[in-house]
């Protein structure tokens, strides 16, 4: 997989399932606050936008060129209950 | 009442024979207790087995059809025999015949030609359910035609589905991809390609709607994609014309709907209380029938176990509420500490199972007794898939998620 930067996985080969399983393993394996970074395509950025959001994860997606999208995703810190 | 139903065509192995006891039992004692004391027989089965292809054998082996006779002793159930499957195979059903006359039926339904065929059965109870006219019946195809059977009960699962007035859709899965092959040319066999393109012209003839839709994954890896607008459309030159490859989402979609999806081997679990009507549109939230994917496969020998939850997270993903529940020899998916090289393109299944654990809309299970028989413990990583018993597994069946408004439970065994 290559990207734009050699260590920003390019996942647009990937279905959209298999993108969500690879995403989740990745997060997984990182810290609350710490961002993922991944180039995606316009289809799949719309499969992660919406789920990702929903489930504690903030979702940033950025143009990388016509077909393809730079998206960071970064768990939220739980807050602590007063 | 609509029947639970069971649709089985792949071997039946004692150990699912017993689930399957034990999990009538459970609904019996449990939500029907009525039934067992005065033991009430209706001719319409409360629990419909239909049964074809090699599963029709555990009717002849003794012990399976000693825990058939377990399962006939048992309330309001029905067995629907594949009679020409029967037949191939010179399998009698005699003996059990001449105990339960009403329950074992081995002469099938005419259908509109005059022909008796096993699948008009299957698709007069798929028809029975709730939901609009015109009706629409799905077939689940996960098998590669030729070396399995099961495409050919795709074909005519569907054929009889347009005669009492279904509109179709094919799902092809997995190796089920290669059901819509261009230019196919068996000698020996029905051409499963032109046979599925037959029923998309049967049913425009019909005014009736005909889908076929296989998963851009799966074909992809089997070499179909031709042209990818990296948009969700494909395009195919080594298909026939009906299909279409789409991401599994799109083929997911479907299910969300309330029709009656089969396959080869499938259930239906009822949902809805006794004379409860519904007038809910399709589409409302929590109308989607609830999935069951059961693994019972091996993680790695074949695509199925990965292909299962696979499938089942899809359907998570897309707001259906979705169990996986591993059983029989799925249970190897969860024992010992599985790894790999890092660069490997295989997903190690333990790896995905404890990523997507605590999804929305998804649960996991593991089937203790099939741990025990195969002298099994699960991997202690593996704490987000839950230990389920026999009564649990009948729970899970059985009991409605709470807030749901489905009419069924659509168990699809992997």
């Amino acid at each position: 997989m290559t990207g734009k930067h050699t260590n920003i996985p390019d996942f647009s080969d990937l279905t959209c399932t298999n993108l969500m399983i690879r995403l989740k393993m990745l997060l997984k394996k990182t810290p609350p606050g710490v961002p993922v970074a991944c180039y995606v395509r316009r289809d799949q950025r719309d499969t992660i936008e919406v789920p990702f959001s929903r489930s504690g994860y903030e979702v940033t997606v950025q143009k990388a060129d016509t077909h393809r999208f730079r998206v960071s995703l970064t768990k939220k810190v739980p807050e602590m209950d007063l | 009442m609509n029947p639970h139903f069971f649709l089985l065509g792949g071997s039946l192995s004692q150990e699912r024979l017993a689930w399957i006891e034990e999990c009538l039992k459970f609904y019996f004692v449990r939500l029907k207790p009525e039934d067992l004391l005065h033991h009430t027989k209706s001719h319409e089965g409360v629990f419909t087995f239909l049964l074809t292809g090699d599963a029709l054998y555990s009717l002849h082996e003794p012990d399976k059809a000693r825990t058939w006779e377990i399962i006939l002793a048992l309330p309001s159930v029905q067995i629907i025999c594949d009679r020409q499957e029967l037949a191939l195979r010179g399998i009698s059903v005699e003996g059990l015949k001449m105990k339960h006359p009403d329950q074992v039926l081995d002469h099938n339904r005419l259908g509109v030609g005059g022909q008796a065929s096993f699948w008009n059965d299957v698709a007069k109870i798929a028809r029975q359910h709730e939901q609009p006219v015109p009706s629409t019946i799905g077939y689940l195809q996960l098998d590669s035609p030729y070396m399995h059977r099961s495409s050919l009960s795709a074909v005519k699962c569907l054929t009889a589905a347009l005669e009492v007035h279904a509109s179709v859709e094919f799902y092809a899965y997995l190796d089920g991809v290669h059901c819509g092959h261009h230019g196919q040319n068996p000698t020996e066999f029905d051409n499963i390609g032109s046979s599925l393109e037959e029923i998309c012209e049967k049913a425009a003839k019909r005014g009736l709607s005909c889908q076929m839709i296989a998963c851009s994954r799966c074909a992809a890896a089997r070499g179909y994609n031709t042209w990818d607008d990296g948009q969700g459309q494909i395009v195919s030159t080594c298909t026939i014309k009906p299909y279409r490859i789409r991401n599994l989402n799109e083929m997911i979609d479907r299910f969300a709907k309330n029709h009656i999806i089969l396959g080869e081997n499938v259930a239906s679990i009822q949902m809805k209380k006794d004379g409860q009507t519904s007038s809910f549109p399709l589409e409302e939230p929590g109308r989607s029938p609830p999935v069951t994917v059961l693994i019972t496969t091996t993680p790695y020998g074949t695509e199925r176990a990965f292909g299962g939850v696979s499938f089942a997270i899809a359907c998570a993903a897309q707001g259906i509420p979705t169990q996986v529940i591993f059983i029989e020899d799925g249970v190897y998916a969860l024992a010992g500490s599985h790894t790999q090289e890092t660069d490997a393109r295989l997903f190690n299944l333990q790896e995905v199972i404890d990523a997507v654990a605590g999804s929305r809309n998804f649960e996991l299970f593991a089937f203790q007794p099939s741990l025990h028989q195969r002298a099994l413990t699960k991997n202690p990583k593996m704490n987000a898939v839950l230990d389920i018993d026999m009564a649990e597994l009948g729970q899970l069946l059985f009991y409605p998620p709470r807030g749901l408004q489905s009419g069924h439970r659509r168990l699809i065994i992997f």
